[in-house]
């Protein structure tokens, strides 16, 4: 499997008045095409971090970050923006990198349409669902067709049955569109019915301890929670995350 | 929404709701008559002194007088232009100067103590050099309700700027956008609701800023009424200039109410 996403040996640091801080240290570990990778840890360790050097938006101090695609970002709120319709946030980043041709647009909206948006595209965001938000923001990432997708904790701020719901949702899209993401929680019961494989970060500063593949294949979130090894691996990452 | 299978208890609610309403608006307009009936009323008995405390009445006639003449339209029309050119400075200017200080954190940092202390300066205190430098012509009225608006418009528009949501920056950063698309698809959308407060605000400011010029300095306008009234004792002018005054002030705000529903819509979020 050829490498999309390679952190090698890659430390930061965040200077302030007050300080430095040592966000990671020395970590190394890498992302194949078609992947889902999740990425658990204890609070606090730096995995937002991890995804802002992910998608080249902080320099690491020390060490190499080197990427072999696009990336689409999604973070914990929709971040909708509120004076737009759902069709024109979904176009926000066809506007931005300046591709909003008939063809780019076409495509955002069959995806949009694909996925059960067709009937909100001219409603704005505050007459959505929490769930139905948090869908049009994932469209919204995907509308320039990009490689990886980063998600950070992006069901943190739904309610739990929501969640769940928004989260098999999201595990469909991304497997039928065939991407590669990464995934940033704290929720290990997530990382765990999502993910194909599972890295654990040490507290700050962040080096990855353990990672494991997991070997559910192609059953889906919903799905996984009702298998015996959910169970198994819910014990071990535990043990391991409070180690 | 429009549902007219409404249940018995909404239907109450729903007239409940717009006897409230008109209650509310009857008792407005009882007030102002009950205040205009005593005012009426005491200066008729002479109980005080119409002389001193104006009346209704005398405020009517002196409007009359002043309207057949013409000449209320000629200070109505100084005053209003005054306002409006200096309103339209100080927005503008405010709006763009805080756009400078949004894009550059040093300019920012460099200028915030001259800022604090144009804030908290009382610009009356600079009438005399504003004569002295913009002589006893319009402009310098125009100058003092820019003086008088201006710091209040950056003030309000920049915090608004600089409070924009970080994490959307971030989305847009993610997305690949520079400084200058973020301002445009972020920045001065989202400062929207701050921009209209600060109009509202900025239309009282006016009115001060062109009402003190003409204290100062004026030959024209309805502060020249006032202040020419008091000083000849004709508090009927001071009254009339006064009630126009609350007109025009009241009819500034409702165009920027309106502004505001025009503009302002899907914000809520």
């Amino acid at each position: 499997m050829e490498n999309i996403l390679t952190f090698r040996n890659v430390t930061h640091i965040y200077h302030t008045v007050r300080g430095e801080l040592v966000a990671a240290q020395d970590l190394s570990f890498t992302v194949g095409r078609g992947e889902f990778v999740a990425i658990i840890g204890p609070s606090g360790c730096g995995k937002t971090t991890l995804l802002s050097l992910a998608a080249g938006l902080l320099k690491p101090s020390e060490g190499t970050v080197e990427s072999n695609g696009t990336f689409g970002y999604m973070l914990q709120k929709d971040e909708l923006f509120p004076w737009r319709t759902i069709e024109k946030n979904i176009f926000l980043p066809l506007e931005v990198r300046h591709k909003r041709t008939p063809t780019e647009k076409a495509r955002a909206i069959a995806l949009a349409e694909k996925y059960g948006l067709a009937d909100f595209l001219k409603s704005y965001p505050a007459q959505l669902s929490g769930g139905m938000r948090q869908r049009a923001a994932l469209i919204r990432t995907l509308a320039t067709d990009p490689d990886i997708l980063l998600l950070d904790e992006p069901f943190s701020a739904l309610d739990y049955q929501t969640r769940l719901n928004v989260c098999e949702d999201v595990a469909t899209i991304i497997r039928s569109e065939k991407k590669t993401a990464l995934l940033i929680t704290h929720d290990i019961s997530e990382a765990i019915s999502l993910a194909d494989r599972v890295l654990v970060l040490t507290a700050r500063p962040a080096r990855v301890a353990h990672s494991h593949t997991l070997d559910f294949g192609d059953i889906p979130p919903l799905k996984r929670r009702e298998q015996p090894l959910f169970s198994v691996w819910f014990e071990r990452l535990w043990g391991e995350l409070n180690a | 929404m429009k549902n007219k299978n409404y249940s018995k208890e909404h239907v109450r609610f729903l007239q409940r709701r717009k006897r409230n309403l008109a209650i509310v608006w009857i008792m407005r307009i009882g007030v102002l008559a009950l205040l205009l009936g005593l005012w009426e009323l005491v200066t008729a008995l002479n109980w005080v002194d119409p002389f001193i405390m104006s009346s209704p009445s005398r405020i009517a006639n002196t409007l009359a007088d002043l309207s057949s003449d013409g000449s209320l339209y000629y200070h109505i029309g100084v005053t209003l232009w005054e306002t409006l050119a200096g309103f339209a400075i100080a927005v503008v200017l405010g709006f763009a100067i805080a756009l400078a200080l949004w894009w550059s954190d040093t300019l920012r940092r460099v200028l915030e103590p001259y800022i604090v202390v144009l804030n908290a300066l009382p610009k009356i205190a600079l009438g005399p050099l504003i004569i002295i430098w913009f002589g006893t012509g319009n402009e310098a009225i125009v100058f003092m309700t820019v003086l008088v608006g201006l710091i209040v418009a950056i003030m309000h528009v920049l915090s608004a700027f600089i409070a924009t949501d970080a994490n959307k920056m971030l989305l847009l950063r993610s997305m690949g956008a520079g400084k200058l698309q973020i301002l445009w698809k972020l920045v001065i959308p989202s400062s929207y609701p701050a921009v209209i407060s600060m109009l509202k605000v900025n239309v009282g400011m006016a009115w001060i800023g062109s009402i003190m010029g003409e204290y100062i300095v004026s030959r024209a306008g309805l502060g020249y009424l006032i202040v020419y009234g008091g000083q000849v004792f004709k508090l009927d002018l001071v009254m009339s200039a006064t009630f126009v005054l609350c007109l025009l002030a009241a009819g500034m705000y409702a165009l920027v109410v309106l502004l505001e529903k025009v503009l302002v819509k899907n914000t809520d979020s």
